[in-house]
């Protein structure tokens, strides 16, 4: 039972915020300041959510809620909300993760899919109902969209390379009881 | 030992929904806060910018780099064309020189004549972007100067050539400039030659929109766009773009900046002018008598 030591654990906590700070980092990169007319996919969400399904316990709420206030705070969006809302749908899965673990995975990238959409469309209408500025309907679009189809590339990845897979039965129980 | 994990787990669970429920309560309160009282978040905003990403800048350096220069070996591959275009266009510039020196004498001398002096406040400070926005939905670069080089908000940044945008928010050592695509930049601007007034608003395109203007038949696509000073933030005569119309039928404007490499942008520090206070004094008689006794001889009359 090496893969439930608190250091390996601890680990990929670590290897979580590292990878999460990576990426932050490489949007900030000034290449591009001219302005697009489409997203990029929020691979810090779809990262987040696969992490919440295979190994909850690699993603605790915490570490969530701080790395994706960074987030908002470092890409200047209203600081606090996609955070939240980033927080609800990982708990979601995280309840879930059960459940999940023995179905094929067309039925986890829906239920997935359907998580990531409920965050793009209530997180649009909370800033409209706050009369936040708002950008194109056509690079939120394509921000979602690209969201939901990149989650099974971000699956694979953390599969094959990062090694974050789905533990047996009778592990999940405990490693969903842990903060 | 099944008995107490359940057991535990019993426990655990109310608290992991307590936590929960904590940490998202604690989330939206720092939304509410920020869309109640913006000022103060974005001063905190701009104080961890500040922290966070100077720390990178080593990195953030040399990677731009390598992408730029993979981006430039793509033009390699038509360099004789790029020559002979280089050469041509030298030929034109040289012409263009010439003139620009002989107007720059007698630019001088008319100076000169009228013992006309400029303005010695006018300066500017030279900054490095050190990041963009990182989202689609927000235009905006990070300079590397800050409060501790002088910079305060509002102050108009520039590349060599064109407005880029507008300082809004100053840490210790960085800068934020909204660059006029954000949407959320309006600025006051002037149109020559009709010399009518208007607001350049971004909409997150590489060429914004004209608005407010009076008379859109006066405007011709091709007309010169400057800052007209209005509301005294920024320095007026300052070169925005060219007029254009948009596909969609709106007059827009093409920027004269050079939005596609924006490298070292300078800050033009602005004078603050001198505020006034109470309005009232300044138009009207400071006791209300005058206007007393006008109105009387009217009501008599």
């Amino acid at each position: 039972m090496a893969d439930n030591s608190p250091s390996y654990v601890l680990l990929y906590r670590a290897a979580f915020a590292l990878l999460c700070i990576l990426i932050l980092f490489a949007h900030l990169l000034p290449l591009d300041t001219l302005p697009r007319s489409w997203g990029s996919p929020d691979l810090m969400m779809a990262m987040c959510f696969a992490w919440a399904v295979r190994r909850p316990d690699f993603v605790p709420v915490v570490l969530v809620a701080a790395v994706f206030l960074l987030a908002d705070v470092l890409l200047l969006r209203g600081p606090g909300f996609w955070a939240a809302l980033v927080v609800i749908a990982s708990e979601y899965l995280r309840a879930h993760a059960v459940s999940l673990r023995d179905v094929p995975f067309p039925f986890e990238f829906a239920t997935v899919a359907g998580a990531m959409a409920i965050c793009f469309v209530v997180y649009r209408i909370g800033l409209s109902i706050l009369f936040v500025e708002q950008a194109q309907l056509s690079i939120f679009l394509t921000q979602a969209l690209s969201t939901i189809l990149i989650y099974p590339i971000v699956v694979a990845v953390s599969h094959f390379v990062l090694g974050v897979r789905k533990t047996s039965a009778s592990d999940v129980n405990t490693l969903t009881g842990r903060t | 030992m099944a008995q107490d994990k359940t057991n535990s787990e019993d426990y655990l669970r109310p608290i992991r929904r307590l936590l929960t429920g904590l940490v998202v309560f604690f989330l939206l309160g720092i939304f509410l806060i920020w869309r109640i009282d913006s000022p103060r978040v974005e001063r905190f905003r701009a104080d961890l910018v500040d922290r966070f990403v100077p720390s990178f800048s080593w990195a953030m350096a040399p990677v731009t780099t390598v992408a730029n220069v993979i981006d430039d070996f793509q033009s390699y591959g038509r360099i004789y064309e790029q020559n002979q275009e280089l050469r041509r266009e030298l030929q034109q510039m040289k012409a263009w020189k010439e003139a620009a020196l002989q107007l720059e004498q007698e630019n001088a001398k008319l100076l000169d004549l009228n013992k006309v002096r400029l303005d010695p406040a006018l300066t500017y400070v030279t900054g490095v972007v050190l990041a963009d926005s990182g989202s689609p939905f927000r235009q905006s670069v990070l300079l590397n100067v800050g409060a501790r080089d002088g910079i305060q908000d509002g102050w108009a940044t520039m590349d060599g050539i064109g407005l880029v945008g507008r300082v809004s928010g100053v840490g210790q050592n960085t800068a934020r400039v909204i660059l006029l695509t954000d949407t959320n930049s309006r600025i006051p601007v002037t149109i020559e030659p009709s010399g009518q007034r208007a607001i350049l608003s971004g909409d997150n395109t590489a060429n914004p929109p004209i608005e407010l203007l009076e008379s859109p038949e006066l405007i011709r696509p091709g007309d010169r766009v400057i800052s007209s000073g209005d509301g005294g933030v920024f320095p007026a005569d300052l070169l925005i773009g060219r007029v254009s119309l948009g596909s969609d039928k709106r007059l827009r404007v093409r920027l004269s900046a050079d939005y596609e490499r924006l490298k070292f942008l300078r800050v033009l520090r602005s004078q603050a002018s001198t505020p006034i206070t109470d309005p009232g004094s300044l138009l009207a008689p400071a006791n209300g008598e005058l206007a007393q006794t006008e109105t009387e001889t009217g009501d008599d009359g």
